[in-house]
């Protein structure tokens, strides 16, 4: 019995070991600054922000620089899969051990391509001498709803990679002038291609995906690089990709800056009485209205707070521009009601001839 | 009898504990999307549809549009777009039977063609026209593949909505200043000189729909 005992008891111990070792591993959602409840945008969008602070380029004194990214690396990897973010909740990172782990230089580079950002220069700068592809810049369309709340673009890059071949072939190739002594103080100077010999080299076509953030409040024109995403040259580097942000037109608000402007058309009651009305807003809250005064054709009301988040901060948002129209009925009136209209409203005629087109 | 129970409790837990999911790979695209720019390889003489700020000397005087057999040239990228009357959103299939303009990503042209003769095969011109992507009616294909969707494996030919003509290459070829390019033009006989198939590009996704449905009869004239 006592046997049974202390057998029961160590059995005791080495579960409640097993267990502390679970949930002894790093804790992701920490690591990545998000609560467990975070949308797959939210994790993305920490990663994205993260990953260009702990990038080990952008810390060559900090001795921990390359952990820390391994883990943010680790920690957007697992949390952006759904499977693998129930397993990590279930049994935390050991429950992980023996799946598949990207490079984190791979998850860094479908944010911003092959090289990031190229930190502390230029890449023109950089690589002066050394020919480069093509860039690509092409139109990202993005709705007015994405620019008022942010989101991500996944795109497949399908792209020629140069590879090693069997074999040498002629690369570098240039103009140079050779002299050639005909004989006594008689020289001739030519003009011949030279070659260096470089191994030779074939193009593959490799995919993978590519996450474009669209920021909040992003701007008409506005590029997002993908640094060797472009088109490769064969005695060089690849060009860049880059994703030009174009804002659609919508069917309800127009922007201006990072004020939206709407046009809303009430009828001549409701114009005369007040009203009470609802916009449903790009995100899809609400934004109540309510007037009991007369409202003119052409009035505005300004909703502070109610426009576009500001690229810069988007803790700081423009305003909502309304501006009313009045629907005249559209059946005529007859003596009868045309005489209660004028013993209601009791104005006397008023009419004026002016300059409008000059502002007089 | 507890200790068998707990055994039995501690293997389950263990079993939890180690076991690992089937991590599913992330499946490619494998339609092409509008908002896509791709390079569209003209199967039989293994070239790709290509475009320049170089003029025909003949026909329309527009814009022209030929084939290459580099791999690398950043002019043979084509967007894949909506037509005016039925716009189609970013990451959304192309479906078989419909209709779309390729707008050359560096000029801003769409793939355009009339009744024009071509220049070394007199066959129907095809040409870049219009600007920032918006030309006529003449920019319209029809997509025609053989399932439901544009698949990206899948040899498809192009029809000219209004000649119903098929967009083709037989080989003829310039000379200077666009030595070895070959002449692309279209042709109402279908045959092994029409298909096409996607290559190199960058590929949208489908995404999570941001825009709302709109009923009210708001206006945003000012």
């Amino acid at each position: 019995m006592a046997v049974g005992g202390m057998k029961l008891s160590s059995l005791c111990c080495l579960l409640l070991y097993l267990i502390a070792a679970v949930f002894a591993g790093r804790d992701f959602y920490k690591i990545l600054g998000v609560s467990k409840s975070a949308s797959i945008k939210d994790i993305k969008k920490a990663y994205r922000k993260l990953a260009l602070q702990l990038h080990p380029d952008r810390n060559p004194d900090d001795p921990n620089a390359q952990d820390k990214f391994a883990d943010l690396g680790a920690a957007y990897e697992v949390l952006s899969d759904e499977e693998k973010r129930k397993q990590y909740d279930a049994y935390g990172e050991e429950g992980l051990k023996e799946g598949h782990h990207s490079s984190h230089g791979d998850i860094f580079s479908s944010f911003f391509g092959d090289f990031g950002f190229m930190f502390g220069g230029n890449r023109q700068q950089q690589d002066r001498n050394i020919p480069r592809g093509n860039d690509i810049i092409l139109d990202l369309e993005v709705t007015l709803e994405e620019v008022y709340s942010g989101n991500f673009v996944e795109v497949v890059r399908n792209k020629p990679v140069a590879k090693e071949a069997p074999g040498k072939r002629k690369c570098n190739c240039r103009q140079e002038m050779r002299t050639t002594q005909l004989g006594p103080g008689r020289f001739q100077m030519t003009q011949e291609v030279v070659c260096d010999e470089c191994p030779n080299i074939k193009l593959v076509n490799e995919e993978r995906t590519l996450e474009v953030e669209i920021e909040q409040g992003v701007r008409d024109e506005m590029e997002y690089p993908f640094i060797g995403e472009g088109e490769p040259h064969i005695d060089g580097e690849p060009g860049d990709l880059r994703f030009r942000i174009k804002v659609m037109k919508h069917p309800v608000f127009e922007r201006r800056g990072d004020d939206l402007y709407t046009n809303v058309t009430i009828s001549l009651v409701e114009a005369l009485v007040g009203f009470e009305m609802y916009i449903t807003h790009l995100d899809g809250h609400k934004v109540h209205i309510v007037r009991d005064k007369i409202t003119k054709p052409g009035a505005r009301i300004w909703k502070k707070g109610e426009g576009l988040p500001n690229f810069d901060n988007n803790n700081i948002r423009g305003s909502l521009i309304i501006t009313f129209d009045v629907e005249f009925p559209k059946e005529q009136l007859d003596d009868q009601q045309k005489e209660g209209v004028r013993q209601l409203l009791k104005q006397a005629s008023y009419q004026k001839v002016y300059n409008g087109l000059q502002g007089y | 009898m507890d200790y068998h129970m707990f055994l039995v409790v501690f293997l389950w837990c263990s079993v939890l504990l180690f076991s690992t999911c089937s991590f599913s790979a992330a499946t490619e695209l494998s339609f092409v999307t509008c908002g896509s720019v791709i390079k569209l390889l003209n199967v039989k003489h293994n070239v790709r549809l290509h475009s320049h700020d170089v003029r025909y000397g003949s026909g329309s005087g527009q814009q022209s549009v030929t084939g290459v057999t580099s791999v690398e040239d950043s002019n043979s990228y084509w967007s894949v777009r909506g037509t005016a009357k039925a716009l189609c959103h970013r990451g959304t299939a192309v479906k078989c039977g419909q209709n779309i303009r390729l707008t050359h990503v560096n000029t801003g042209r769409n793939l355009h063609s009339h009744y024009f003769a071509s220049p070394l095969s007199s066959n129907q011109e095809v040409s870049a026209f219009g600007e920032d992507g918006e030309g006529d009616h003449l920019d319209e294909w029809t997509v025609l593949c053989g399932g439901s969707v544009w698949d990206r494996n899948e040899a498809v030919r192009f029809r000219h909505a209004a000649t119903d003509a098929l967009l083709s290459v037989t080989g003829e070829q310039y000379g200077r200043p666009i030595h070895g390019q070959r002449e692309v033009h279209a042709m109402t006989s279908s045959s092994q000189h029409s298909y096409w198939k996607v290559m190199e590009g960058v590929f949208m996704k489908p995404s999570e729909n941001m825009s709302r449905e709109y009923s009210s009869p708001l206006h945003t004239e000012f």
